[in-house]
Formats: C-alpha cells, sequence, structure tokens
C-alpha cells in the first residue's frame, strides 16, 4: 500500500494546483514570485469598491496580494509620516497637501520614486490623459515621471448649487429656472422663507465648512482662492472679496441660513431631509445625496449664483490632482508599475466600477460616456461653459526654484484655516469683516516677503514676482496658457 | 543544609550586602524602576523633546534642520490668537470650577445625609455621566443643542417658553457658557466622590455634641462641616482647577473653537497649530505647550504650598 501513496499524493497535488491557478483565465504571472502589495489612502467611503479591486486584480495576477487600507484623513495625514520614518511604508499612497508642489515635497522628504522602475514611460500610456497634463516640475523631473493627475479638475471642485425639488415647488419656485444672479437668490431666499417652513440655505459653519459656500460665491466676484495670482498677494481684504462677504452677511442676518453653528453632514441632511432649500458644494455630492436615499429626480443642480453685473472672476482649476505615488521604501517597484497601468486603463475594470459608483471624476476616463446619472450629466453641462472654471496660472511653473522654497507654505500654514474662523466669527457675530481680514492678509504677506527675501539672498532664484500674473496679462475669468509663462 | 546550596538567609544577605541594616536601600530603587523607566519615557522625555522642537521650524515630518532659536516663543508671545485662547482657558477653568465644586458639594452632602431615600440610585445617576467619554458628550450635546432641531429647543418651543430658537453655540459670547455646562455636567459627578469622602473624615461625635447643643442643619453645615473639610477643600480646588486648564475634547466635538475662534482654548490652539492641517508646525506647537506647561506648573507648585499648609491643618483637626 505504501508504495502507491507517493505517486498518488503527487497527483492529487498536480491536479489541485492546476484547479486553483485561475478559473480559466490566462494568468499573466501564475509562475512569478508570490508579491504583496500594499497601498494606503483614506477613502474610507470607498472601501468596498477596493475590495471589488483587489478580487479582481488578484483574479488577473494571482501571484499578487494586494491589501489596500483606507483610514480617516485626520489619522492618515498623521500616521503615513510615521510610517516612512519606521520605514514601514506602503507600496503606494495618496498624497496631494502641498498641491502643484507635492511632487517636489515629497522628492525632498525621499517619500517617492518614478512611477516605473527606469522612470519612463510609454507614449501609449500618457496618451490616457490630455495634452499638458505631465509637466517638468509637477509630476515630471530631469525627464522622468513620478505621478499621475489623478482627478479631472474641470469638473471636480466646488460652486455647484443644489436644490430641493421639493422646497422649491412648495414656495412655487421651478428649479429649473434657478438663481442666477445675488439678486435673484436672495429673492428666492425671500420666497422660500415666505411660503414654506423650510430654511432657504443649508451652510455648515463649523470648523472649515464653511467653505463649500464661500468658494462658490467667491469665485463669482474674483477667486475661490485666499491668495490673488494676479496681484501676488493674500486677498482676503480685497473689496471684491469684502463684498461678497457682505452680501452672504446680509443673508445671514435676514434669517435665510438654517440657523446653528452646523457641520456639513448635518447640514446636507438637513438639505436631503427638506429642511433646507439649497446647498452648495462639489460634484461629490451626488454619491452623497445617493448614500442618504435622496436621489438626482429629488434635486436640480445648477452653477453658483454671480454677481449682478456679472461673473468677475472663476473657480480655479489647479494641478493639484497628482495625488498616487509609488514609495521610495518600496521593494516591488515593477508590480507597482503594472498596478498603475492596470489601475489607469481608461476602459478597464477600474474606471468603469470607480465612475459607476460615482466616486469622483477620473483624469484618465471619459467621464461623460461612464458617469450617466442626469445630476452628472448636468454637472458636465455647467462646467463646460466657458467660464465657470479656468486653468489658473501656477508659479511653479513661472519660477521652477520655487520647488525648493518654503516661503508659501509658511505663510499659509499660520494659524491654519485663518480665512475661515474670522469669516464665521465675523458672520455670527454681525461684525465688520475688514479689520480682521486685515490682519490676516498682513500676518501672511509679511511673512510670504521676509521668507522669499531670504530665501533670495541665499542664493534661491525666486521673488514675490513669481507670485504676480497680471503681468503676463492674465485675469481671473481666463484660462492661463502655458505658453504665457514664457512671457516677462 | 546541602553542600552546595544556600540558604534563604544567606541570600537575603548577599543580596542586601551594603545596602544598610535592613535591605531597603537595596530594594527601594528595585521597586521604583518600573515607575521610573514609565515616567521617564512618557513625561520627561517628551518634554525635553518638545522644548527641542520649539526651536525649530519643523513640520514633524522633513529633516529638523530649521534651527530658529526662540523665534517661536517671540511669535507666540506677539500672537493675538494665543492670548485669546489663553484668556478663554482662564475663565473656563475658573467659571467651571466655581460652577461644579459648589454644586458637587452640595449633591455630596444631600447624599450623605440620614433621610435621604435611594442614595444609592442617586449616586449611580450623577456619577454616570462620568463614565462617557468627553468627545462623545460634546457630540450629544452638538445634537441636544441644536437650534434646527435639537431636542433642548424643541421642549422650550413647544411649551412656549421660547419664540425663536436659542443659538448657543453660534454666538461667541455664548460657545464658552455652553462648553462651560457641558463639561460640569459631564465631570460634576466625580467631584462629588472626593466631596463625599471629605465629608465621611468629619467625626461623628462633633454632629452629636452639636445636636446636643441644638444646632440645625444649617447651623452645623456651616460651623463644622465646611470648616472641618476646609483643608482637603483647598487640595480639590487646586486640582480641579488644575485639570480644568487642560479642556480640549469637549472643545473639539461641541464648538471646534468657533464660531471663529471664539471659543479657542490653549489646547485646542497648540492642537490646531501642530497637527490640523499638512504641512504640521510642531515647532510652534510645541513652543505653545511649553509655554503652558510652565503655567501649569505654576499652579501646581502653588498647589504643593498650599497643600502643605492644608496638611498642617488637617492635622491639627485630626481629620
Amino acid at each position: 500500500m505504501r508504495s502507491w501513496n507517493r505517486p498518488l499524493g503527487a497527483a492529487v497535488l498536480m491536479i489541485l494546483t492546476a484547479a486553483c491557478s485561475g478559473g480559466g483565465q490566462p494568468s499573466a504571472s501564475s509562475s512569478a514570485a508570490p508579491v504583496t502589495l500594499t497601498i494606503q489612502d483614506f477613502s474610507v467611503e470607498q472601501t468596498d469598491f477596493h475590495k471589488q479591486v483587489v478580487a479582481e486584480y488578484q483574479r488577473v495576477y494571482p501571484n499578487v496580494t494586494i491589501q489596500w487600507q483606507s483610514t480617516a484623513q485626520a489619522q492618515y495625514e498623521q500616521t503615513l509620516p510615521l510610517a516612512f520614518q519606521s520605514k514601514q511604508a506602503p507600496d503606494l499612497f495618496y498624497w496631494q497637501k502641498q498641491g502643484s508642489n507635492t511632487m517636489n515635497w515629497l522628492l525632498s522628504n525621499s517619500w517617492i520614486s518614478t512611477v516605473s522602475p527606469d522612470g519612463k514611460v510609454p507614449s501609449d500610456w500618457t496618451k490616457r490623459w490630455p495634452a499638458g497634463s505631465f509637466q517638468n516640475g509637477i509630476n515630471m523631473k530631469d525627464g522622468n515621471v513620478y505621478g499621475f493627475p489623478w482627478q479631472d479638475t474641470h469638473y471636480w471642485g466646488p460652486g455647484y448649487m443644489y436644490m430641493n425639488k421639493g422646497v422649491f415647488a412648495q414656495a412655487g419656485l421651478d428649479p429649473s429656472n434657478p438663481p442666477t444672479t445675488w439678486s435673484q437668490l436672495a429673492d428666492t431666499c425671500a420666497n422660500i422663507k415666505s411660503k414654506t417652513k423650510a430654511y432657504c440655505l443649508a451652510v455648515p459653519l463649523k470648523g472649515t465648512d464653511w467653505q463649500r459656500i464661500w468658494y462658490a460665491m467667491a469665485a463669482g466676484n474674483m477667486t475661490d482662492l485666499f491668495f490673488d495670482y494676479k496681484n501676488g498677494k493674500f486677498s482676503l481684504d480685497n473689496p471684491a472679496m469684502l463684498q461678497t462677504f457682505n452680501y452672504l452677511q446680509g443673508l445671514y442676518n435676514k434669517g435665510y441660513f438654517a440657523p446653528g453653528v452646523q457641520d456639513k453632514s448635518f447640514s446636507r441632511q438637513q438639505f436631503a431631509a427638506g429642511q433646507a432649500a439649497i446647498y452648495m458644494d462639489g460634484p461629490w455630492m451626488i454619491s452623497v445625496w445617493d448614500q442618504l436615499g435622496f436621489h438626482s429626480d429629488s434635486y436640480g443642480v445648477a452653477a453658483h449664483p454671480n454677481p449682478d453685473g456679472g461673473a468677475k472672476g472663476a473657480l480655479s482649476s489647479l494641478n493639484s490632482q497628482n495625488a498616487y505615488w509609488v514609495s521610495s521604501q518600496t521593494q516591488h517597484a515593477a508590480e507597482a508599475w503594472k498596478f498603475i497601468q492596470w489601475m489607469t486603463n481608461p476602459t478597464g475594470f477600474f474606471a468603469q466600477n470607480f465612475l459607476s459608483h460615482q466616486f469622483a471624476t477620473l483624469a484618465f476616463a471619459d467621464d461623460k460616456k461612464l458617469l450617466t446619472d442626469p445630476a452628472w450629466q448636468q454637472i458636465f453641462k455647467i462646467a463646460d461653459k466657458a467660464g465657470f472654471r479656468v486653468q489658473y496660472p501656477d508659479p511653479l511653473l513661472k519660477c521652477p526654484a520655487l520647488a525648493q522654497s518654503k516661503a508659501y507654505t509658511d505663510a499659509s500654514a499660520l494659524h491654519p484655516n485663518w480665512e475661515h474662523q474670522v469669516m464665521v466669527d465675523a458672520i455670527t457675530s454681525n461684525k465688520d469683516l475688514k479689520p480682521a481680514a486685515q490682519l490676516v492678509v498682513s500676518t501672511r504677506q509679511q511673512t510670504l516677503e521676509a521668507e522669499l527675501q531670504k530665501e533670495s539672498a541665499a542664493g534661491l532664484k525666486v521673488s514675490a514676482s513669481c507670485y504676480e500674473f497680471g503681468t503676463n496679462g492674465w485675469d481671473y475669468t481666463q484660462n492661463f496658457n502655458i505658453a504665457n509663462y514664457s512671457k516677462p | 543544609m546541602a553542600a552546595g546550596r544556600l540558604s534563604l538567609s544567606s541570600i537575603r544577605a548577599l543580596a542586601t550586602r551594603g545596602a544598610g541594616p535592613d535591605g531597603r536601600r537595596f530594594w527601594i530603587p528595585v521597586f521604583l524602576l518600573p515607575f521610573l523607566l514609565l515616567y521617564g519615557g512618557f513625561t520627561v522625555w517628551p518634554l525635553l523633546a518638545t522644548a527641542y522642537y520649539s526651536l525649530f521650524n519643523w513640520d514633524g515630518i522633513s529633516q529638523l534642520s530649521d534651527f530658529v532659536g526662540l523665534t517661536n516663543y517671540q511669535k507666540i508671545l506677539g500672537d493675538p490668537i494665543f492670548w485669546l485662547a489663553f484668556k478663554n482657558t482662564l475663565v473656563f477653568a475658573v467659571v467651571e470650577t466655581a460652577i461644579k465644586l459648589p454644586l458637587a458639594l452640595f449633591v455630596a452632602i444631600l447624599l450623605t445625609r440620614r433621610w435621604l431615600l435611594f442614595k444609592t440610585f442617586f449616586r449611580t445617576v450623577f456619577f454616570l455621566p462620568i463614565i462617557l467619554p468627553v468627545a462623545l458628550a460634546g457630540l450629544v450635546f452638538t445634537y441636544l443643542l441644536n437650534p434646527s432641531n435639537g431636542a433642548i429647543d424643541s421642549f422650550l418651543a413647544d411649551r412656549g417658553w421660547i419664540h425663536t430658537p436659542i443659538d448657543l453655540l453660534g454666538h461667541g459670547n455664548t460657545a464658552l457658557i455652553a462648553i462651560i455646562l457641558v463639561a460640569v455636567w459631564q465631570i460634576f459627578g466625580q467631584y462629588m466622590v472626593y466631596w463625599m469622602a471629605a465629608l465621611q473624615n468629619v467625626p461623628e461625635d462633633v454632629y452629636e455634641a452639636a445636636d446636643i447643643d441644638g444646632a440645625n442643619e444649617l447651623q452645623k453645615l456651616i460651623h463644622i462641616t465646611l470648616p472641618l473639610i476646609r483643608p482637603v477643600a483647598l487640595i480639590i480646588t487646586l486640582l480641579a482647577i488644575v485639570n480644568a486648564l487642560h479642556v480640549f475634547g469637549v472643545v473639539v466635538t461641541l464648538t471646534a473653537g468657533g464660531p471663529g475662534q471664539a471659543s479657542y482654548t490653549v489646547s485646542y490652539f497648540i492642537y490646531n497649530e501642530a497637527f490640523s492641517e499638512a504641512p504640521f508646525r510642531y515647532g510652534y506647537g510645541s513652543a505653545a505647550a511649553l509655554l503652558f506647561a510652565v503655567l501649569a506648573f505654576m499652579f501646581v507648585t502653588g498647589q504643593a504650598a498650599i497643600a502643605r499648609g492644608a496638611e498642617r491643618l488637617r492635622r491639627d483637626y485630626s481629620v
């Protein structure tokens, strides 16, 4: 009997191995050594989707085990640096805190390596993105590619006005004919207040959540940023910004805001529950509303209202969406690159399912084709109108030496969210914003200029003019063309 | 005794050799060592590290190379937001203590009365809020105090006691008051227990003597109870103030320091500067933390001086 055991055991083993090697699909790397890839981000709401991605990728590449870990954003931003310090960094990670300067910051901290093992990428991969998506200083350095745009920056961003159809109907208003000017918005609110029990505007005022209405309304009058790239100055005390604030303060004083200092979750629930007529935010709200059981047949979407004399500004589109990076501590550079190529396939599993969940838009996919919800179609129509969102100039492309500068970061990091805090303080106390705004601007501007001078004296080719683009012929309502960087 | 084996007395003699007549000098450091290691690792080292980081402009991630000396301290001393946070913290500490201690004493006195029924039930009810994590307490009250549909405003409006919603958290003047009241609700059970322990140290025969002399409850309270618990009361008061200076959790969840910066406290200021947005400002936050630690230390050393006086009083009164 013993003489039968070994060949029988070997036969069973062979059968089992063949059965486990994949359900009839070609396994590209079944003979490759097993690899574990770790990916970290803070997209906690996408956890179930990540599990699907992992299952599908492991079906195609059975030798690769993916561990995709998502944690809450605040915790993630604190623990990822610790992971790098303790040499336990993931293979791929999400980071975009420094905006368009993210790559340079990551390189200065030795966190990243090139997306491919040799830094070069095939042209058919870069062609997945619009022309101009890969730029030296933004996601490339010395001809090597370090990052790639993740979300698009044309549709994705603040500035959309959501209208509760039920509340509008109660007030005898038509959401397909939304208010387009500040006066019309005030009239709409007066109507809603007098004819319904709902509040007009659900506006979160807790922490930084005030930004949701601020960015939308400020963009129409000048810019949604707290920095004036036309004149190279912090801008909260600019007359146009103060005018926008005073308008919103007027709405608040008339009782058009839902009362209370709420966070965004509460305000969103108020809107979905029909306790408020209007909520302003970005296109991510479509999936948020879905999760609240509030679907696109119950609300309308429109562009934010502009000042009565017409738009004097636009929302900003920045080079800030290079978000996933290959870690410098990865032991599996080739596998990480393979995963990136698979993930960024415009018609692949990842893009199709990511977009079907409506998490966001993707810079490398045909969003209009794959995001079919009527609300998304409305978003595309709004954003495609000229002047809604424009490409802003990037100081980093005008003065590449800014990659080593800490001046702007230090100036902005002074009292995080200071602008939002002084605005909420002024609106709830019915105070004049100007004194506080001037303090904020002068403090930040002095820091910026002093540090730029120090860096310039140390030999870095930077100056305050790196941040001024009015002399390049740019205005707040225009797209800034790459060719304009070469103008003096 | 078997050859080659040591007796217990021999072992003890070897171990305590040179450790004094009763060997205690050897064992004292041995038993202190675990505490010293933990104290050094989790108190002394962080304090020294904080002092060191405060001399740098550091984001907690990059190399620790941008030495700025005392610049961070200069900036903090001229920072109006720090001083606003400092003022709010002092107001919170003093007002919260002034409310919770008398309230807790009153309840403790009631709970030690013989005539009170269901003492265990009341003791449990008053103590329950302390079991709640302070952040959770803040979250709960965020919903209760909500002027849109919060339970408290709805209750008052239904009875016609108010006609417009009261937005306690939405105004700078009342946000800090709301934080104080929520903190008092959450913590006063702990001080109730402290007072009960203090009250139990008052000798019964003193009350019996007072009964014989015909004293009523109020006279016993004023002339016996309060004077005799005074030594312990001083210590409880200083503990209460020092603990109140560290208020943080309820601020984060109830108001996030708002509206605006109206309810900023020093702990929240440090958290906001050091951790809230990347790139962090560890150096600046460390300097603020160290300044605040110096202030708290001054309170503690003051407490030690007063506690020594209180200890003398306690011995004099034999309580």
